[in-house]
């Protein structure tokens, strides 16, 4: 990180994480189940097993997520899985109620 | 005579039923009557042949390129025909997958064994944390977006599994971010370490699935002797009768709950590879769904039940055949206090065989007992040796019933789990957190927290949430995530960006949920944690 200056605070927990050699605890899984996955940012949790360095509100960057197929087990992806998952809502931030879980419950 | 599967032994008594010798089968069938119901199969050989080998082609040896290849759980195979839905039109109707899962699932499903260590997904049950497989990074490269369990509970050779990485890479491009591409040769590692662990941990065939598929599948019909646990309302118990069905079982409960009301309901339920018990169940007025395994000799269930719209709701279950070896299975409480008098409800099997015994300085009124359910009326002491007791009606013992004389300690279960945000007009519901305070002793050593600790039980408490580190505190998550309520249930807030927070951010929060515990004058505490985050858009059986 020496050639990188953190601009928010965001950046900055990163780096002193960093500095505190406490990025290895992102490697070890350490996170209740189903609640997948601790990488950057992380759709659940964030890098330090907390919520606070989460991309939020989740809504402001989703399509972020379906579009490049960032989270394809948390968020439908829509590259290839499910094309349309997104279509009755242009804006994830005013339009998110419109979405629907892909998964069937029934 | 010949050696019949399932489907032709069907036939073939439907054949004699139609030729009008349904005396002459019922009375000299004996053992046909024994044989468990199975799922139908409907047209699966026809829909595959005809259908998935279009793209599924035939190899050399005879087999279907991957289909014939893998094993899964009946959710797994569930899963895998939505995808060819999803991904492929496959077109299968809801009566083809209910076959093709059915005819799957008995031919290449996971051996009792194979299942066991990961059924806790299966049973969606809400607060594990996994362990992570340390073999090749195993957690890096898969549960980062599954669970471990969603791995563990497939099997495929070495070559499958790397079909398994291609697919991934081709259908989700940009995995390699996922996959830490940026730090690692990821791919390197994906096609070729990660596939060879896989099929040496988890291979196609094994001597476990090779005797299941031998092994005499048990029928699951008679009386059944039940209990459980529903976290916040405590624990319950009855029987269950289950009757053989045409393809599967239908039950009929008979409960009572910890405050001795009537838990009822009739359900139905499909058995598939001969021990994944899959019911649909109106308890109490609610449907739930049922994800029990019976033990190979047929002579135990376990699992969990829940509510289909809310899997964060349910139950754990043990059940144990009736008319065998006397057993204790669980209390309607847990424990007494010297000095104090409770009602206790003692569930199990052959109950019905002699006197009511809570040991030393305990004496019982029994007010009714039934070959499965003693109620009973039991006074401790003021100086009855508190500690851990093995509870016997007649030949009947189990433990897990506990005198004290004063708390120890108190634990938060479970002590780490997490809700979701939902609901305020969206399409996902909320997901709940139940919280119980759990007393303790500190057994022999004197000291709280170790392996000799003697549990105690649930116990009323107040509850109180706390920011879990600095950032909740700034960022008010307390305020915002959510509230908890007199039982330890942790209602979440509102979806949706939240315009009165710090960057509009979700009703998010990293909170440290407080139990307080009065015992005579004292005071204890004891906390856990609860992450209550974001709703998952995709949200399939197995996670």
């Amino acid at each position: 990180m020496k050639h990188l200056k953190p601009l928010n605070k965001k950046a900055t927990l990163v780096d002193q994480a960093v500095e505190n050699g406490q990025m290895d605890e992102v490697v070890a899984m350490q996170v209740v189940v189903g609640c997948a996955a601790t990488f950057d940012p992380g759709w659940e949790v964030d890098p330090f097993g907390s919520v606070a360095a989460l991309c939020a509100p989740m809504e402001a960057d989703l399509y972020g997520c379906s579009d490049p197929c960032w989270w394809p087990a948390q968020v439908p992806d829509t590259v290839n899985t499910y094309p349309d998952w997104n279509a009755k809502a242009a804006s994830a931030n005013n339009d998110w109620r419109a979405l629907q879980s892909v998964f069937p419950k029934k | 005579m010949r050696r019949m599967n399932g489907t032709q032994r069907r036939r073939r008594r439907a054949g004699l039923l139609t030729g009008g010798l349904a005396g002459t089968l019922l009375v000299g069938g004996a053992a046909w009557a024994a044989e468990p119901p199975r799922p139908d199969e409907g047209n699966a050989k026809q829909i595959i042949a005809e259908r998935c080998s279009t793209c599924h082609e035939r190899q050399a040896d005879g087999s279907l390129h991957r289909i014939d290849h893998v094993r899964k759980t009946p959710e797994g195979w569930t899963m895998t025909l939505f995808r060819m839905n999803q991904i492929h039109s496959a077109n299968l109707s809801p009566e083809d997958s209910r076959a093709l899962v059915a005819y799957l699932s008995a031919r290449q499903g996971l051996a009792p064994e194979e299942a066991a260590p990961f059924r806790y997904i299966l049973e969606r049950q809400t607060a594990v944390v996994e362990t992570p497989i340390t073999d090749g990074d195993l957690s890096v490269m898969c549960a980062r977006c599954h669970s471990v369990a969603r791995v563990g509970l497939q099997r495929r050779d070495a070559d499958e599994w790397k079909r398994l990485a291609n697919f991934h890479l081709g259908q989700f491009p940009s995995i390699e971010y996922s996959a830490l591409g940026r730090d690692r040769k990821w791919w390197e590692i994906a096609s070729t370490q990660t596939p060879d662990i896989l099929g040496q941990k988890f291979p196609f065939k094994t001597k476990e699935w090779a005797d299941w598929q031998q092994a005499a599948k048990p029928n699951l019909a008679g009386v059944w002797a039940v209990t459980g646990h529903r976290p916040g309302l405590g624990r319950y118990g009855g029987t269950a009768t289950v009757a053989a069905e045409r393809d599967g079982y239908s039950v009929r409960y008979d409960l009572t709950d910890a405050g001795g009301k009537p838990l009822t309901g009739t359900g139905k339920a499909l058995v598939y590879t001969g021990f994944e018990w899959r019911g649909t169940t109106t308890l109490g007025g609610q449907e739930v769904r049922e994800v029990f395994a019976a033990s190979k000799d047929g002579q135990s269930l376990s699992g969990r039940w829940f509510l289909p719209e809310h899997d964060e709701v349910g139950a754990s279950v043990a059940a144990v055949r009736t008319g065998t070896a006397p057993t204790i299975l669980g209390f309607s409480q847990e424990h007494v206090k010297t000095g104090a008098n409770a009602r206790v409800t003692v569930w199990g099997s052959g109950l019905d065989g002699g006197p009511v015994d809570f040991g030393p300085g305990v004496t019982v009124k029994t007010l009714s007992q039934s070959a499965t359910t003693a109620v009973v009326e039991v006074a401790a002491a003021a100086n009855a040796a508190p500690g851990a007791r093995t509870v016997s009606v007649g030949k009947a013992k189990g433990g897990g019933f506990t005198v004290y004389a004063a708390l120890d300690s108190v634990v938060v279960e479970p002590a780490f789990t997490i809700a979701r945000v939902g609901g305020n007009g969206g399409t996902t519901a909320p997901v709940s957190a139940q919280f119980e305070a759990i007393g303790y002793l500190n057994g022999p050593d004197g000291k709280p927290g170790t392996a000799d600790d003697v549990r105690v039980g649930a116990l009323p408490a107040a509850w109180t949430l706390e920011p879990f580190n600095e950032a909740a505190k700034l960022m008010e998550d307390v305020k915002f995530a959510g509230t908890i309520a007199p039982s330890g249930l942790f209602a979440p807030a509102l979806a949706g960006p939240n315009p009165q927070r710090v960057f509009s951010t979700n009703n998010i929060g990293d909170l440290k949920v407080v139990a307080t515990v009065k015992d005579g004058a004292a005071t204890l505490t004891g906390d856990g944690r609860l992450i209550s985050t974001v709703q998952r858009w995709n949200d399939p059986p197995i996670r």
